[in-house]
């Protein structure tokens, strides 16, 4: 119990999105005034925008974000692994992901049953992608981290967080 | 004899009457919980199996107890009491109950007097038999409905037995089991879906089929929370 187990594992992020990785970039992700840790709970009304996501690195390089939910639609039942919310490329290190371009929208986390993860994945670029508007992923559902990161040839993810989110429950019935 | 002399009965209370409650006095009993009149609307019938009802003012005065018990509500308790030895007549031997409060000693299954509680593994979750039954049941329920929840850490890991039996109810598949099964989660629906899905996703594999996962205490009380969820 003393052994410090990485949370990317405890929450099995590692082995379902990405596989292990040596964390050599560092990234701040927050929702407003909220600042997202490993497995912290965020509501879906708070992060219905876009977070502010700083990362570290040189300025020369260039990095990949992408947002995905490994549970949908259902923690017990993720026939729709993976859940694709944001795709943005080309950020400058240093900087957020403002400075990028979004090659899929943000879109907020709407979690229909249960308790869903949503994870932030940076990689970062060997070069310039241009033509990350010409293969977008066609859709959100089915969207698989490791097939894109092959495909762009994006490698190991340099930076992971995760964050918890659960439907609010609509209304003010009290259930008695 | 000793016992009563400390005692404060009532004038009433006849000689009659004492030497009884001495033999009832000779064997070991319990103390009547003074919960019992509080929260009386949740065990009523439970009362039944105090023994010697109308012994335990003096009962209690006379052991050495360190909760509030003998203080408090010892005229409800005599009501309660003598409603209860009334209604059933039968006083059977001492019992085990469970309470919300700290009992003075317990038995073990031969009979014996316990003071700690070495040894027992079933966790109370502060609660009486049914109503832990009942929570575990919607604890249960949830957690086959929707994967993953957030609840308590003693409450999660209380959970992992059931959850896994209803899992290994579903692998064996038999009408028998699933009728076991439907007896025991609340959403009929919830069992179908599980019957029909738990052979290919739980398959190959022996056990285990929970996972808890820690996670910040709650603000309100700062009670350690975790999430539990299906492997």
């Amino acid at each position: 119990m003393s052994r410090f187990v990485d949370p990317l594992v405890v929450g099995r992020v590692i082995g379902e999105v990405v596989d292990l990785f040596v964390p050599s970039v560092a990234m701040a992700v927050s929702y407003g005034a909220k600042d997202v840790s490993n497995g912290c709970h965020v509501k879906p009304s708070m992060a219905a925008d876009q977070p502010l996501v700083r990362i570290s690195g040189r300025r020369n390089d260039l990095y990949t974000l992408l947002m995905t939910d490994p549970d949908a639609p259902s923690p017990s039942d993720p026939t729709m692994r993976e859940y694709l919310h944001w795709i943005v490329m080309n950020i400058p290190g240093g900087t957020d992901a403002t400075k990028g371009d979004v090659v899929v929208p943000y879109m907020g986390p709407q979690p229909p049953v249960g308790i869903h993860r949503y994870v932030l994945v940076l990689f970062e670029q060997k070069s310039r992608l241009v033509d990350g508007y010409a293969s977008p992923p066609a859709d959100r559902p089915y969207f698989n981290t490791r097939a894109f990161a092959s495909n762009h040839e994006l490698g190991l993810p340099v930076a992971v967080v995760y964050f918890n989110s659960q439907r609010e429950p609509s209304g003010n019935r009290r259930r008695r | 004899m000793a016992a009563f002399a400390s005692t404060s009965p009532s004038p009433a209370i006849s000689a009659s009457t004492w030497r009884m409650e001495s033999l009832r006095a000779a064997l070991p009993a319990l103390r009547t919980s003074p919960s019992a009149a509080i929260g009386a609307g949740l065990r009523p019938r439970k009362q039944a199996v105090r023994l010697g009802a109308s012994a335990s003012p003096f009962l209690r005065s006379s052991f050495v107890s360190t909760s509030s018990a003998s203080s408090s509500a010892s005229p409800s308790s005599i009501s309660s009491a003598v409603s209860a030895s009334l209604a059933f007549s039968y006083t059977s031997s001492f019992s085990v109950e469970s309470s919300f409060e700290h009992r003075l000693f317990g038995t073990d299954v031969h009979g014996r007097i316990l003071a700690m509680r070495h040894g027992k593994r079933i966790p109370r979750l502060g609660r009486p038999a049914d109503q832990r039954k009942a929570l575990l049941r919607g604890l249960t329920t949830q957690l086959l409905k929707h994967g993953r929840i957030k609840t308590t850490k003693p409450r999660a890991k209380a959970m992992r037995k059931w959850v896994d039996k209803m899992i290994t109810l579903a692998k064996d598949g038999s009408l028998h089991k699933r009728r076991q099964a439907l007896g025991y989660i609340y959403e009929k629906h919830i069992v179908h879906a599980l019957f029909a899905e738990v052979p290919d996703r739980y398959g190959e594999r022996p056990g285990g089929y929970t996972r808890i996962i820690p996670t910040f205490p709650r603000r309100g009380d700062n009670a350690p929370m975790a999430y539990i969820e299906l492997v």
